[in-house]
Formats: C-alpha cells, sequence, structure tokens
C-alpha cells in the first residue's frame, strides 16, 4: 500500500542564541491512505514542530537537516511557495488546538469558511456561502443561517471548533493535521467533538495525524500511535497493542502516569472534624453603571464542608464556577453568605486575618504568573514565614519537603522548570502549616509524568502533616484517583457532593453521569 | 451600542462641556484684565469705567455673571467680542471651519502615509526601509512643529518656492490657490502624528502577524494578499483608531502653533489674538469650542471601534 505521508529520516533545528536545537531527529513515519497515526508526546517533544514542518510553517530560524515528507510520493522539503500554497487547506488541512484564537475575531464565521471553499474550489460567493451551509450542516450545528453571520465570541467554544473542523474538511483534503483540537474544550464538548471527527472519517476516509500529550484520548481515535520524545519517535505501534505490551521504557512510564480512577493512591479515610464550612455562598459579578447595575451570577448557594485530612475533589466544566469557589474561600472575591472556620463565621473578605490564612493557603493553576519573576525562590519562601510566625531559616526545610535541592533558594522561578515551579508554589502554601491546602487546577498545564510526581508530593504532604485539599480540576480520571469525595459544579451551582465511588451510581446527578460518560477512559 | 449608551455619551460629553466652562470662567476671571478698560482705553474717565461696568453687570456677583454666560450660551450666544464688536460665536466657529479643513487634510495625508509606511515596516522588520522608517519616526517625533514648519517653510517655500508660504485663501474662491497655501502646514501638522501612527501600525501589526488567526488563514491555503489585508491589517489598525483620537488631542495643540507661523486664520489664531487682546468673550468660546472638538473626536472614535471591532459592546 503506498503511504499518504511518508516522512523519512526527518530532522529539523533551530538556532537560537544558546547554539543549535535539535527539535526533530530522523523521524520516520508513515501513514497510509485513510489510516489515523497518533503522535503522542510531553510538552516541547517536537510533536507540534513535525505538524509545522508537514505544513511548510517553519519559524525562521528552523534549519531543515535533512529527510523528506512525502506527500504521495512528492518531496514537500523541495516545493517552491507557489506548489506549497497550492497543497495547503487544500490537500493537507489543519484543525487546531484552540478555536477561539484560531478564528479571525472581526470577520463573520460564515466569512472565514466561505472564504476558503471560494478559493480552493474556484466557487463564487454565492456558490461559497451555499456550500458553506451545507458543510456547517453536516458537523452538526443547528441554525447554520443564522451562524455564518456571527463572530466568533458569539458562539461557543465547541461551535467553532465545529466551524473550524468544517472548514478543513470542506474542501476535501487527503490529509488532516489535528494539533490537540480537544484540549481547550469542556471534556463533555471534546467527547462531542471526538465523535463528530470518527463520523466524518469513516465517511471520507481522510488520513490523519492527531497530535495530542493525551494518551488516554489519542488510544480512542488513532490506528496506530507513535510516541515522541525529545525530537525521536520511540515507539510506534497499533493502538490495541501500545498499550498492552509497550515496547519502549519511556512509553511504560508514560502509561503508568496516565491516572487511572481505578487505582486508588489514597487508602485512608479522613477525620470527622470538620475543618471548613461554606454556607450558601454565592458570588457576583457585576460592574457598576452610570443607570443601574448589570449582575451575572458566578456562584450561588454552595454549601460543603471539608474535614480534617480530606480531599474534596470539586470538579465541573470551564465556567462552571470551580475558580470562582476558590476565590470566595481565599477572600479573593467578594462573596455573600458565610464561610465557617474555628468556630468563627466570616462573611466578607475583610474579616479573614493572619489567623484564617494560615489554616487555608491556595496554589493556583499556573505558577509563572503566581510566583514573583523578579525574586528568588528563597525570598518567595521567606515571605509566608516571616509573616505566619516561622523563620527564614525553614526556607532549607520547606524545599526539601517538595523534593527541591537547597540550591534552589537562590534562584529566579524563570531557571525552574513547570514541574518545580509548582513545586515552589506548594512549597509556599504549606509554610504556614495549613490544615487546607486549594488546589485550583494545579496540574492541568502539566505533562501527566510531572502531574504524577506533583500529586505524589500533595499526598506525602498528607501523610506527614495531614493537610485537607480542596482539589480543584477538570480532570475526573485523575481526581477519582485520590479524592474521597466529590462535588460537582455546574453553571455556578453544586449539583451533586458524594462519595467518590457514587459517581457512577443511580443516586448521581445526571450531569454527573454525563460527566463521566464524556471523560475518555484510559485504554478502554 | 445601546441607544442608552449613546444617550449617556451625550450626557457625558455635556458634563464635560460644563466642567470646561466652569474652569473657563474662574480662569478668566483671575486674568487681570477689566473689561471696561479693555473696551473704553486706558485714558477713560472713571465716572464712564463706572458707567460701563454697571451696563455689562460687572459689578454682579461672580456665581450670577457666570449664570448669565451660561444661560447666554445654551441659546447659541457666546457674547460680543471686545475687539471687533461682532459677535464671537460665527466668529470663532468659521475659524474653527478653516482648522478642521487643515487638520481634516492632515489627518487623511497622515492615514495615507502612516498606514503603508507602518505595514511595509513590520513586513520588512529589521530591514533597512524599517530601519529608516524608525529614523524618520523619531525624528518626527523628537522635533516640535515649529522647527519642523519653519525648516519646511524655508526649503520649499522661500528657497525653492515651490509653494507660497504664508496665508490662507477660501476653499471655495480658488481651490487650486487654496490647497497649494494649504500643503505646508498639512504636511507640517501631519508629520508628528506620521510617526507614531506608523511606529503603533508597525507593531500591530508584528502582534497580529504572529497571532493564532492570521496562521490559521495561511494554513488554510488563502492567498497571501488575502491573509494580509483582510485577516492582518483590519485586526491591526483597530488599535491605531484609539491613537488617531487622542491624537486629535495633539492636532488641535499643534495646530495653534502651526496656525501661527503660516498666518492661517484658524480658532488656533483667533484664540491668540483674543488673548493678547485680553477679549475674554472670544478667549472663553475658543477655548469652550476647543473643549468640544476633543470630546467628540473622541466619541466619534468609540463609534468606529464598535463598528469595525464587533466584540466591542457598549451597553
Amino acid at each position: 500500500m503506498s503511504a499518504l505521508l511518508d516522512i523519512a529520516g526527518y530532522s529539523l533545528d533551530y538556532r537560537t542564541r544558546a547554539g543549535t536545537l535539535r527539535v526533530l531527529d530522523a523521524v520516520n513515519l508513515r501513514i497510509a491512505r485513510g489510516e489515523v497515526l497518533g503522535l503522542v508526546g510531553e510538552s516541547g517533544s517536537g510533536k507540534s514542530s513535525l505538524a509545522w514542518a508537514i505544513m511548510r510553517h517553519l519559524p525562521g530560524n528552523a534549519h531543515e537537516a535533512g529527510g523528506a515528507i512525502l506527500l504521495d510520493g512528492a518531496d514537500l522539503l523541495r516545493m517552491r511557495p507557489r506548489e506549497v500554497a497550492a497543497l495547503r487547506g487544500r490537500r493537507i488541512g489543519m484543525v487546531f488546538q484552540d478555536p477561539s484564537t484560531a478564528l479571525n475575531p472581526t470577520l463573520t464565521l460564515g466569512r472565514q469558511i466561505s472564504e476558503t471553499l471560494a478559493h480552493h474550489r474556484g466557487m463564487t460567493r454565492a456558490q461559497a456561502w451555499q456550500a458553506s451551509l451545507e458543510a456547517l450542516r453536516h458537523v452538526e450545528l443547528r441554525d447554520p443561517e443564522a451562524l455564518m453571520r456571527r463572530y466568533p465570541h458569539e458562539v461557543s467554544g465547541g461551535e467553532k471548533q465545529r466551524v473550524v473542523i468544517a472548514t478543513a474538511f470542506a474542501a476535501r483534503p487527503e490529509l488532516i493535521i489535528f494539533d490537540e483540537p480537544t484540549t481547550a474544550l469542556d471534556v463533555i464538548t471534546g467527547a462531542r467533538i471526538l465523535a463528530l471527527f470518527q463520523r466524518l472519517r469513516a465517511e471520507t476516509g481522510v488520513g490523519g495525524l492527531y497530535i495530542s500529550h493525551d494518551l488516554a484520548l489519542v488510544s480512542q481515535v488513532a490506528d496506530r500511535i507513535a510516541v515522541i520524545r525529545r525530537g525521536q519517535i520511540v515507539e510506534q505501534a497499533a493502538a490495541r497493542s501500545l498499550f498492552v505490551s509497550p515496547g519502549a521504557e519511556y512509553t511504560k512510564a508514560l502509561i503508568e502516569a496516565v491516572p487511572r480512577p481505578e487505582r486508588r493512591l489514597v487508602a485512608d479515610l479522613p477525620g470527622t472534624q470538620v475543618l471548613v464550612s461554606v454556607e450558601e455562598i454565592g458570588v457576583t459579578y457585576g460592574r457598576r453603571q452610570w443607570f443601574g447595575r448589570r449582575q451575572v451570577a458566578g456562584n450561588r448557594g454552595i454549601s460543603l464542608s471539608v474535614h480534617a485530612g480530606e480531599i474534596l475533589g470539586v470538579v465541573g466544566e470551564s465556567g462552571s464556577g470551580k475558580s470562582t469557589l476558590a476565590r470566595a474561600l481565599t477572600g479573593l472575591t467578594p462573596f455573600e453568605g458565610t464561610i465557617v472556620q474555628g468556630g468563627r463565621r466570616i462573611t466578607a473578605p475583610a474579616q479573614m486575618d493572619r489567623a484564617y490564612r494560615s489554616q487555608v493557603q491556595i496554589v493556583f493553576q499556573h505558577p509563572d504568573s503566581s510566583l514573583n519573576p523578579r525574586q528568588r525562590i528563597g525570598e518567595i519562601l521567606a515571605r509566608p514565614l516571616r509573616l505566619f510566625g516561622g523563620s527564614p531559616a525553614e526556607v532549607p526545610r520547606l524545599l526539601e519537603q517538595v523534593r527541591l535541592p537547597a540550591s534552589y533558594a537562590t534562584r529566579f522561578p524563570h531557571e525552574l522548570s513547570g514541574g518545580e515551579k509548582q513545586r515552589v508554589a506548594i512549597a509556599r502554601a504549606s509554610a504556614a502549616r495549613p490544615a487546607l491546602i486549594i488546589c485550583d487546577e494545579i496540574t492541568a498545564a502539566l505533562d501527566v509524568s510531572v502531574q504524577r510526581a506533583v500529586v505524589d508530593l500533595l499526598l506525602a504532604l498528607r501523610r506527614e502533616h495531614g493537610t485537607a485539599y480542596l482539589f480543584i480540576t477538570h480532570d475526573l480520571n485523575l481526581v477519582r484517583q485520590v479524592a474521597h469525595r466529590l462535588a460537582v459544579m455546574h453553571r455556578g451551582a453544586l449539583v451533586d457532593l458524594l462519595a467518590v465511588d457514587a459517581v457512577g451510581g443511580a443516586q448521581a446527578h445526571p450531569y454527573t453521569r454525563a460527566l463521566l460518560g464524556a471523560t475518555p477512559a484510559p485504554f478502554a | 451600542m445601546s441607544a442608552r449608551w449613546f444617550a449617556r455619551r451625550c450626557l457625558f460629553i455635556g458634563y464635560t462641556l460644563l466642567v470646561v466652562s466652569l474652569l473657563v470662567f474662574a480662569i478668566t476671571q483671575a486674568l487681570p484684565a477689566d473689561a471696561a478698560v479693555t473696551l473704553l482705553g486706558e485714558n477713560a474717565t472713571p465716572a464712564a469705567l463706572a458707567a460701563l461696568r454697571l451696563k455689562l453687570g460687572l459689578n454682579d456677583p461672580v456665581w450670577l455673571q457666570y449664570w448669565h454666560w451660561l444661560s447666554a450660551l445654551l441659546r447659541g450666544d457666546f457674547g460680543i467680542s471686545m475687539r471687533t464688536g461682532q459677535p464671537v460665536g460665527p466668529m470663532m466657529f468659521s475659524a474653527l471651519a478653516r482648522s478642521l479643513l487643515v487638520a481634516g487634510l492632515a489627518l487623511a495625508l497622515m492615514l495615507a502615509v502612516a498606514v503603508p509606511l507602518g505595514l511595509v515596516a513590520a513586513l520588512r522588520r529589521g530591514g533597512p526601509l524599517d530601519l529608516a522608517a524608525g529614523l524618520i519616526s523619531y525624528l518626527g517625533v523628537s522635533l516640535p512643529e515649529f522647527v519642523t514648519g519653519t525648516v519646511l517653510l524655508l526649503l520649499l517655500a522661500d528657497h525653492l518656492h515651490w509653494l507660497p508660504a504664508t496665508g490662507y485663501v477660501p476653499l471655495l474662491r480658488n481651490p487650486l490657490d487654496s490647497l497649494r497655501h494649504l500643503v505646508l502646514p498639512v504636511l507640517t501638522v501631519s508629520l508628528v502624528m506620521v510617526a507614531h501612527v506608523s511606529r503603533m501600525v508597525r507593531s500591530e501589526m508584528i502582534d497580529v502577524l504572529h497571532s493564532d488567526y492570521v496562521r490559521a488563514a495561511r494554513l488554510k491555503g488563502l492567498p497571501a494578499r488575502t491573509v494580509l489585508f483582510r485577516h492582518a491589517l483590519r485586526n491591526a489598525l483597530l488599535p491605531v483608531i484609539t491613537v488617531v483620537a487622542l491624537d486629535v488631542g495633539y492636532l488641535l495643540g499643534g495646530i495653534i502653533v502651526v496656525e501661527e507661523i503660516f498666518a492661517i486664520p484658524g480658532i488656533g489664531r483667533e484664540l491668540i489674538v483674543a488673548i493678547e487682546m485680553r477679549d475674554l468673550p472670544a478667549i472663553q468660546a475658543g477655548a469652550l469650542i476647543m473643549a468640544g472638538t476633543y470630546a467628540v473626536a473622541n466619541f466619534l472614535a468609540d463609534i468606529a471601534y464598535a463598528l469595525l471591532d464587533r466584540r466591542i459592546r457598549y451597553d
């Protein structure tokens, strides 16, 4: 069988000030007609660079160091710009990671899809408009006529991604590159997009390169999977056999790190003492205006409590109010209702004094923005120590606690990796020896292997100090490994609060079950 | 853009003008000028002065004088010029029209030069044209308009005799001659604005060219020209509107200097004459009209922004 895409011994360098960096090293990959190849790797592995190389859209400092990329036997590397232009969108389509940035904010959706059709299929404006309507209907979008006249900000993320997919398929390409097309979407929306992709694939017989960091997800869509690490393909195999009998050590480690709900990481039960409880917490976002006031409800009527040593998972889609709850608990936003802690009733952020803060700490999602880039790690950690009655001399102890060398105290945040930075953030939160740490999507920006290490660290801290966690995440597989109870949020309301093993049960809220159903089960 | 927003903005402009009118009135009160002395001259008899003061209401309490002035303003009556004895309103507004002609042409010229210049500089980033544009821009920003105006005047009018040096010919009387007289002032005023705006277009364009949606448009296989103009430039120009609106503020200040150099009877020149002559009603009217022009320009910029970027909603 002749290959649709044949990447043979392809190497790519980036020339930087620090020297030449090899991002792809003698990569060999083949995609047969109608085949979908999954390309899995962690951040910086070179998976996106490979996509750019195929699309012939490399940055100025890229240098191709040998090899060939053959599309149907023709080497893309030897093509003139004009031939490449004739290829893009027409023979090789692309679906991007984040539909909200991949669409032009100032053009209507209809314009953006029909301009592509008009160009590639030589249609008039009116014909292209009609064909676009048909294409949008085909990706199961309701009321395409109205949608065509809307701007990207006026529709949901899922609808935007459907428009992007419709655009990619509309020119009937032979190959489509999917660059993490569901990462920026909610679990349920992402699952629907995947289903759509499966259907379109069956209908059109298009070949695909499906790039993702998510092994569980790729295992559902790809025929074969290639694992890439530091620019090298470490292994490729049929999707099923890769999980059953991974060959390379790296693949084994990667599979091992994928959260599996059935494999519990926490065995003991929490205490009975209530640490913090929130009663009827509500948050409204709004701004004062000259005449009247427009308000948007962020959260409403949420009541729950966290027990000593408990891990309470908070799950829900983006915009469901998970982070708003964290912001209310830490006084970062004004709230209604009451927070009860240590026998005190707190009704406003101003009442959260040092005693409260020493008990309730928070770790944010992005360590890059939560660590001051101009302070050394030592200073970052000494601050809370001084504030909560400790001594800066304890900085090495804090670092050791999060498994970082004491020498890191003199470093700046940018000298650390993402996982290391998150460890520093955890160390900072634990400096006051709090009873409760709120973890707001703290592993969302990390690779799976790093995620696992950070979770292990949290569990170790809990064993040593009995810390309780409010573990906010969108990753149901992960949270089911660690949490005792789950709080499920949907559109600002708490729809479910139940023991973790009851999520699939009959008592669970329909939304909870929908969320569970949409979560890709690893290797199923 | 709701009707409510529109009404609110109009109200806000009214409020701004009210505050400006208070300030202007307070400042003119504080000036060491006695309207009666200005009108009758230094040698007037004390009796005549006292009589005139009574007639002009200068003995009334300050708030009452303000109220009289303001209520006349609301009826469209800006008062009588002490210098010419003519109503100030028509005098100032026809001067404003002449200034707006210069300003409008300068804005048009500026956009016609700055946008392509910024675009090319962004596309050939770091190239000779980018560097040259950058150098010219910095010169343009750092040289005050009385220097550039004078240099242009000496070079193009005095030395090369290509253009008339000074003066103003009404557009309708002799369009060609009128435009010839306008070339130098328009050139001078637009130079500084070309400098900021082209730099702004350049940096916005560089950002937009690196955006995901421009990359997506390229990878959809659209022709380079479509990507550049439909997808990139349109978005790059949005923030430029704000800068242009702010530049109107500069324009109003710069035009005073330029009108003085090239002897154009615009509002700036009228204002200077009014100040020299202690012509209080003219000063008050001139200041108010300029503030109003600025407020309206910003209002128009907001509307333009909302029309071009549909994400912006005023409500």
